[in-house]
């Protein structure tokens, strides 16, 4: 228990506020080497886990995102081929024979993507590989080889065996099933949409200059956005801009600040034609009204 | 984790076991690899410390947020001290479930007490309205549902011929997209031209696309409780010959909460199946709550389970007991995600049928048809409706 507190404590430290269950989970992680995959909403900071461990670590984030048709080449490695063409024109020129294909594949012409950089790094770094579920099937098999072995095959160069074995967190947003075998592979956290105590928290931490009662009026107004149904949901990350926007106009409190001025700032919130035009401004006093 | 605990002995360990296949029982995929990571996590954090032992293996032993959702409920049943136990299972009990025996072990807290949870807040409705709609009421009853008359043979025989011709039709529909594969008709611009850099621009190497086989899926809702009690059987019979025939077909039941079916429906042997559903029958035949049921399919099943292709089949009255809004509100949700969204009312078949029930009124604008699909020559031009646009 004392190891979960200090580990929630240096995640604060590194600006990131997290339950202990969670803190619990990054640890473990680090104990039986397995990767982490976090699901959960859009905007509820899966995505921080990774740099906010990365930062209690001291240690270098690389960052995999992945979309569709996402291959080897863009995750891996490459061959740098404009390179190696100009070091074979330059030997002709110069007439030497010095050239051959043992050099012409070698870690000079290769370029490092973040799996390969992320296996080479020095000490273990947090691999962050972001939105699993864009990449395709094809992709998360070779994904599991690796996550599993640590190890690579370059066919020119040989298996390349991990020199530190780094911390990977995986997101994903459920657009598409994740295979059963990458996921019994992984430890599994799910997080929810925050609660009032932690979103008030995260907004004190990120804002400390922002006045207590104005932080409480934002968190309620963010938390009974959420409840509007509306078609994109604001995440923690909107609440934020909105409380910066609501601070740069020099707002002291929502209710003195009066509902023409909220309205102009909204557009950090709302993200959708939709939901600017649900907004209306009987809908929004309302909100203001409760948030108090 | 720290804190050294009890090394566990032979017994724990084979408790441990005990607690891994309890899950394994209720559809969590543990392999080998973390049952051994499970006995070391207790070791290390010693089986005293329940809540990091709780928040440990949930993180390792679940794979998705359906399991996660569960997990709680099953570690209290199967750790929790006796005393506490019996408390989770007079929540649950009285629901023809099985007994939970004393050596708790092996086959206790096979699904039975902890599928079903009945909260305190599951059970409140809204002040006055829970006076009887025609049967339909917010409180959820204790009693468990009759399942003999789910292998009737007269009724099934017609309903499995009906379903088989509907499931031919299906699987010969094709997807109109594409995706990279090694072989294919077309051949794939982009990645032909990205591995054409290796060989200085001249494709070598070919790259094709191929029609991708994102197939047609069903998903059903079905509403049991008392207001459709006498139509809910008939629907669950076509569930079952939709499950069998077709294997993508996923079938929920709700009434005041939302219970996923779709393995014990499609269980080959019938009398085992019947079995499996006794078992989740808690709250069968009792009151409604269609949009709290919706928005837990919405949350933790949608995401999964509902693409663009997907036909979501509702089967209910309409009789919501829940709060004004919340189903409106979660058919908005579903109607984006889901290709087409059916809704068997059995009342329709009534001609002077008008969708007054305030649920019917609040989900009316996302439904794409309404029918009553109560017998076989309705089912089989609903199910047509469904082929044509799928």
């Amino acid at each position: 228990m004392a190891a979960i507190g200090a580990m929630q404590r240096s995640l604060e430290a590194a600006g990131y506020i997290c339950e202990r269950d969670l803190a619990a989970t990054l640890l473990l992680m680090a104990d039986l080497g397995r990767p982490l995959l976090v699901e959960g909403d859009p905007g509820v900071g899966k995505t921080e886990v990774a740099k906010a461990l990365a930062r209690t670590r001291d240690t270098s984030l690389i960052r995999l995102q992945c979309f569709e048709g996402l291959d080897v080449h863009h995750a891996l490695y490459e061959w740098n081929y404009q390179r190696q063409l100009l070091a074979i024109r330059m030997a002709e020129a110069a007439g030497s024979s010095s050239l051959d294909e043992e050099s012409l594949f070698s870690g000079a012409y290769l370029l490092k993507r973040p799996l390969l950089e992320a296996l080479l790094h020095p000490t273990p770094a947090v691999l962050l590989i972001d939105e699993v579920d864009r990449a395709d099937e094809a992709f998360e098999a070779f994904l599991l080889e690796v996550l599993s072995d640590y190890q690579v095959s370059i066919p020119e160069m040989g298996t390349i065996r991990a020199v530190s074995i780094p911390l990977v967190v995986l997101t994903s947003n459920a657009t598409r099933e994740l295979s059963d075998a990458l996921r019994r592979r992984c430890l599994y956290h799910y997080l929810d949409s925050p609660s009032f105590a932690k979103e008030l928290a995260i907004l004190q931490l990120r804002l400390p200059e922002i006045g207590d009662r104005l932080g409480r009026q934002i968190v309620e107004v963010a938390q009974a956005l959420r409840q509007q149904g509306l078609k994109k949901q604001p995440g923690i990350a909107e609440t934020l801009d909105w409380a910066a926007a609501l601070l740069g106009l020099g707002v002291s409190s929502l209710d003195e600040a009066g509902a023409e001025r909220i309205q102009e700032t909204l557009s950090t919130l709302l993200k959708t034609h939709e939901d600017v035009r649900a907004m209306e401004p009987v809908v929004l006093e309302r909100l203001l009204a409760l948030a108090g | 984790m720290g804190r050294e605990g009890v090394t566990p002995g032979a017994a724990a360990t084979a408790r441990i076991a005990g607690f891994v296949s309890t899950l394994r029982e209720n559809g969590f995929v543990i392999g080998v690899r973390e049952n051994e990571d499970a006995l070391i996590l207790a070791e290390t954090v010693g089986l005293a410390a329940k809540q990091p032992l709780r928040w440990g293996w949930r993180s390792l032993l679940c794979n998705r947020a359906e399991d996660w959702v569960r997990f709680d409920d099953l570690f209290d049943s199967y750790w929790m001290p006796p005393n506490r136990q019996a408390l989770v299972e007079t929540r649950a009990g009285g629901a023809g479930l099985i007994a939970v025996t004393d050596e708790a072990g092996s086959q206790a807290g096979r699904a039975g007490p902890v599928l079903q949870r009945e909260d305190a807040e599951d059970d409140a409705g809204l002040p006055g309205d829970d006076t009887a709609k025609d049967g339909a009421s917010a409180a959820p009853t204790l009693e468990s549902a009759d399942f003999r008359s789910l292998t009737d043979r007269l009724q099934t025989y017609a309903i499995e011929t009906a379903i088989r011709s509907f499931a031919r039709r299906l699987k010969r529909l094709r997807t109109r997209r594409e995706q990279s594969r090694p072989h294919g008709a077309r051949i794939d611009l982009r990645r032909t031209l990205r591995a054409s850099i290796a060989t200085g621009g001249s494709p070598q190497k070919l790259r094709f696309r191929a029609p991708r086989r994102v197939r047609p899926r069903l998903v059903l809702l079905l509403d049991v409780s008392r207001s459709m009690s006498l139509t809910s059987f008939f629907y669950l019979r076509v569930a079952r010959a939709l499950a069998i025939a077709l294997g993508d077909v996923h079938v929920f039941l709700y009434h005041t909460h939302l219970t996923h079916v779709s393995e014990a429906l499609s269980d080959p042997d019938p009398w085992r199946a019947q079995e499996r559903l006794q078992l989740l029958s808690a709250g069968w035949a009792g009151g409604t709550r269609i949009g709290e049921c919706l928005a837990a399919f919405n949350s933790q099943h949608a995401g999964r389970l509902v693409h663009a292709r997907t036909a979501v089949i509702i089967a209910s009255d309409g009789y919501d007991t829940g709060p004004a809004g919340v189903l409106g509100a979660e058919m908005t949700t579903l109607a984006r995600r889901a290709r087409r969204i059916v809704w068997f009312n059995p009342a329709k078949a009534d001609p002077r049928y008008q969708p007054l029930a305030r649920g019917m009124r609040e989900a009316l604008p996302f439904i794409d048809l309404l029918t009553a699909g109560n017998s076989l020559t309705a089912l089989e031009a609903a199910l047509s409706a469904i082929l044509e646009v799928l």
